[in-house]
């Protein structure tokens, strides 16, 4: 019962955090720190669906002759144009073309002035508001380096409603939109605080649900260990990303520390030739011959001895021969 | 009296691969593995429980893509070409294994499963959707669609033509092959966007699934939390949510059952463990070695050193691990109902291709789970989702939150610094798409085929697969030229029917090349 007293305290203060919507403004993170390419962290929800998902798409690439392209992606397509996305929760991205005309157009506006502008995004709150450009409950700016053409934006605003533009700060403050996105609305990273009438339901009883919800079982006796995981994972950081370490995972990840490995194993190739016709058998077991008679078997080699018997009968029955080679593996390690 | 139900759901998809102007394709492996390794082992097992008469339910998407590859005569006369090659090896290995008997009786395992493969993939005249289609029409599976080319819903809401565009090609698609109209979907990566749901309810399908979180932070808040689905506001089209504590049991490494040490081990593979003449027939023709199935170890422990498989051992496993995951949820129905006063639906949805190609022993466990349920219990109820909503009409309407299964839950798994480039050539191509359609509402002949086309290339290059595979970070060259390819080519004909100048033959070429879909219509898009 202490574990759902204390997911109580976490909803109520999710709760709480969802009612005063506060909105801290954090200092922009610049691109190159956030995006990394490989995601598959363990311990992270969809973790292993990743790890499962990649062996669908298991094999190594052979090598393919480089195709000549007619010609590349276009780097943009004439428009000016910015669009914006929800990540998750937190985050946002946004993606923007200016084209070469506009911006001679702001150069011959601005003149001198031009050069000593700064490229920046403005993030817009505007939150069950019609944005009309002067309306937003707030707004932060990041500014962004001058190439670039796409950034993540870090809202730590869950459940709110965002607009960007791109544009340029002038010298003297004032800041001056080339392109207006579309509006995206980050989820909650945590359930609403909005309940319904009809469907009441007390605050304890929703607490056991959600936590069950989330594989925070209250029936399954050999989750202990999840369980135990899962509370640390709940009660230290993001509710919706409860996950597991991997233990002994089954997904080989990379091995860590020294690798220095050697495998060596043995095979033994028996092979002869008889008269095409001819009846042959090793160890008893019957063969079959190649068209010019010729043979060849080919065994895993285990170690000790291995008694090896061929015999041809020629196919009249009329004669014999057998040769039995004998070999021995002895394996030392060491 | 059953106290309470339990949806089980397996998504199966692979991406469209097929490459007819290549000989050997290395990555259409993907489609052969899973053949072999999963559907013929689920089709198994269905055929097993209706012959037996067994009453039982599952839900399972078939992405069209995936029906599509299953439908395609090049593609089934290479798996049979496929199959026919591991035969060989599985009776060489035989012969090899012969002083070492433990091994050989694992040969022989694979070869008769090998046969068995082969021997369905005929019986069901190479195409295996029409099985599924059999255990549908016989009452026992309810199959749902998914987007035409699994595109990430998410990430195209702001080309919502885009989205729609999937769910209709993938709606008619459906009736093409199984005879009626699909009831529900499979969101592809169960990415779900507030408001796409009237894309749905427009194509006629009335519920989707939904990651855990989709649903416990809808507003207003879920009463039965994801133990009843809802209906979205606005347009009633039913969400049933994943139940996470039954999904860590078989997906989790702690406490996940295919981690368990007497289970096969997936890593080792004689394609990569045996001597390299010997094992170069059946590898890449480039001779890059790559798995052929024919795996002899169990996972054994956490070090390298593997024992070999014991199929006794593994079997009794599955049986034992099948009688947990059913007491696990008998207990969190009891608990369930105990709170709720009313019965709890457990939505389980899983990979299907975990089941087999990953999980050796998963279609056995899944076997073993359904006669448990069957014969040695009366609490649980199996169900499918449209069979829930008829019995339990009555639901709570809120709006889910944007969700997927993916990494981390929401879409960082397809937005990141390796794949965030594709977003914009992609939103680029949906509007020029959503242009073409308007321009031309009655196109025939040879401007009809370029736009059918058009709309094919764009919808493969939406294809989350590709942004997935560059989001892992390794080989991930196939997903970025097959990316490139469609939308060049999409571009390329854009351009061709704006200047009115069709290149015929290159229209013929790329029909060739991507021909998915025969029956597709460029007026969905808009």
């Amino acid at each position: 019962m202490a574990l759902m007293r204390k997911l109580k305290e976490k909803l109520k203060t999710i709760i709480n955090k969802g009612k005063k919507a506060r909105i801290s403004l954090k200092q922009p993170v610049r691109k190159q720190d956030v995006c990394k390419t490989v995601p598959a962290q363990e311990g992270v929800l969809g973790y292993q669906e990743t790890a499962v998902g990649t062996t669908k798409f298991s094999h190594p690439e052979p090598p393919r002759f480089k195709r000549t392209m007619h010609h590349e992606l276009p780097t943009g397509y004439g428009q000016d144009k910015i669009i914006l996305q929800v990540r998750d929760p937190w985050w946002l991205h946004s993606y923007w073309e200016v084209t070469q005309g506009t911006w001679e157009r702001l150069k011959q506006e601005l003149q001198d002035t031009f050069c000593r502008v700064k490229k920046v995004i403005r993030v817009y709150d505007v939150s069950q508001i019609s944005f009309n450009g002067r309306n937003a409950h707030r707004y932060f700016d990041i500014e962004v380096h001058p190439e670039a053409s796409n950034w993540y934006i870090d809202t730590a605003g869950p459940g709110r409603t965002w607009c960007v533009d791109y544009g340029l700060r002038l010298p003297n403050g004032e800041f001056i939109t080339i392109v207006r996105s579309n509006t995206v609305m980050t989820p909650l990273d945590g359930p609403s605080c909005i309940t319904d009438e009809e469907w009441m339901i007390p605050e304890e009883m929703f607490a056991k649900l959600y936590g069950m919800g989330f594989g925070l079982g209250q029936s399954s006796p050999v989750g202990k260990a999840w369980q135990e995981r899962v509370k640390k994972a709940l009660f230290s950081g993001v509710l919706a990303s409860p996950g597991i370490t991997s233990v002994s995972s089954p997904v080989r990840g990379v091995p860590k520390g020294r690798t220095f490995w050697l495998v060596v194993d043995c095979e033994l190739i028996v092979y002869g030739a008889t008269e095409p016709d001819a009846k042959l058998t090793v160890q008893g077991k019957s063969i079959k011959l190649r068209r010019d008679g010729t043979f060849t078997l080919r065994f895993a080699l285990p170690d000790g001895k291995q008694v090896i018997p061929v015999k041809a009968v020629s196919a009249d029955n009329e004669e014999e021969r057998s040769i039995t080679p004998t070999v021995t593996r002895e394996t030392k390690i060491g | 009296m059953h106290k309470g139900y339990l949806c089980i759901v397996l998504h199966s998809h692979l991406p469209y691969v097929r490459h007819p102007e290549h000989e050997d394709f290395l990555e259409e492996d993907w489609l052969y593995e899973a053949i072999t390794e999963t559907y013929i082992p689920l089709i198994g097992m269905f055929e097993r429980l209706i012959s037996e008469r067994v009453d039982f339910r599952l839900t399972m998407s078939l992405t069209p893509t995936l029906v599509s590859m299953l439908a395609d005569p090049l593609l089934q006369e290479r798996y049979l070409k496929h199959i026919n090659k591991l035969i060989e090896l599985a009776h060489k290995e035989i012969e090899r294994t012969a002083w070492q008997s433990h091994f050989q009786s694992l040969a022989i395992m694979y070869l008769n499963q090998f046969y068995k493969a082969r021997e369905t993939f005929e019986r069901y005249h190479r195409n295996l959707a029409l099985a599924f289609k059999d255990f549908q029409d016989a009452g026992r599976l309810e199959i749902v669609t998914c987007g035409a080319t699994h595109g990430y819903f998410p990430l195209l809401d702001v080309c919502r033509e885009s989205v729609r565009a999937q769910v209709k090609v993938a709606v008619s698609h459906y009736e093409g092959v199984f005879g009626r109209k699909p009831r529900g979907i499979w969101l592809p990566e169960c990415g779900y966007h507030p408001g796409q749901d009237e894309i749905l309810k427009e194509c006629g399908i009335r519920y989707f699934f939904t990651d855990s979180h989709g649903v416990l932070h809808g507003t207003p808040r879920p009463k039965y939390g994801v133990f009843a689905p809802v209906y979205c506001k606005g347009t009633g089209v039913a969400s049933f949510a994943r139940d996470l504590e039954s999904s860590k049991q078989v997906w989790s490494s702690i406490e996940g059952y295919p981690g368990d040490y007497n289970y096969r081990e997936f890593y080792r593979d004689i394609g990569f463990d045996l001597e390299y003449e010997y094992i170069k027939p059946y590898i890449h023709p480039d001779g890059i070695r790559i798995n052929t199935g024919i795996k002899y170890y169990r996972i054994t422990g956490t070090s390298n050193h593997k024992d070999p498989y014991a199929p006794d051992w593994a079997r009794e496993k599955a049986a034992e691990h099948a009688g947990n995951f059913m007491f696990n949820r008998q207990q969190q129905i009891n608990y369930l109902y105990g709170i709720m006063q009313k019965k709890p639906l457990i939505v389980s949805p899983y990979d299907t291709e975990l089941y087999g190609h990953w999980w050796y022993e998963g279609p056995m466990w899944l076997e073993f789970l359904i006669r448990k349920i069957a014969f040695d219990q009366n609490e649980i109820r199996l169900i499918t989702p449209s069979e829930y909503l008829v019995e339990n009409p009555r639901n709570q309407v809120i709006t889910p939150s944007l969700s997927s299964w993916g990494w981390k839950g929401y879409s960082e798994m397809w937005l990141q610094g390796s794949n965030d480039w594709i977003y914009r050539h992609l939103h680029a191509g949906c509007l020029r798409m959503t242009e073409l359609a308007k321009t031309f509402p009655e196109a025939t002949g040879i401007l009809k085929r370029a736009l059918n086309q058009a709309l094919r290339e764009l919808l493969l290059a939406e294809s989350s697969d590709w942004a997935f595979i560059m989001g892992t970070g390794t080989h991930t060259g196939y997903a970025v030229q097959r990316t490139k390819d469609h939308l060049l080519r999409f571009l390329r004909l854009y351009e061709d029917i704006k200047a009115n100048s069709i290149d015929e033959e290159w229209l013929a070429q790329i029909e060739y090349k991507d021909a998915i879909f025969p029956a597709i219509d460029y007026r969905v898009h808009t």
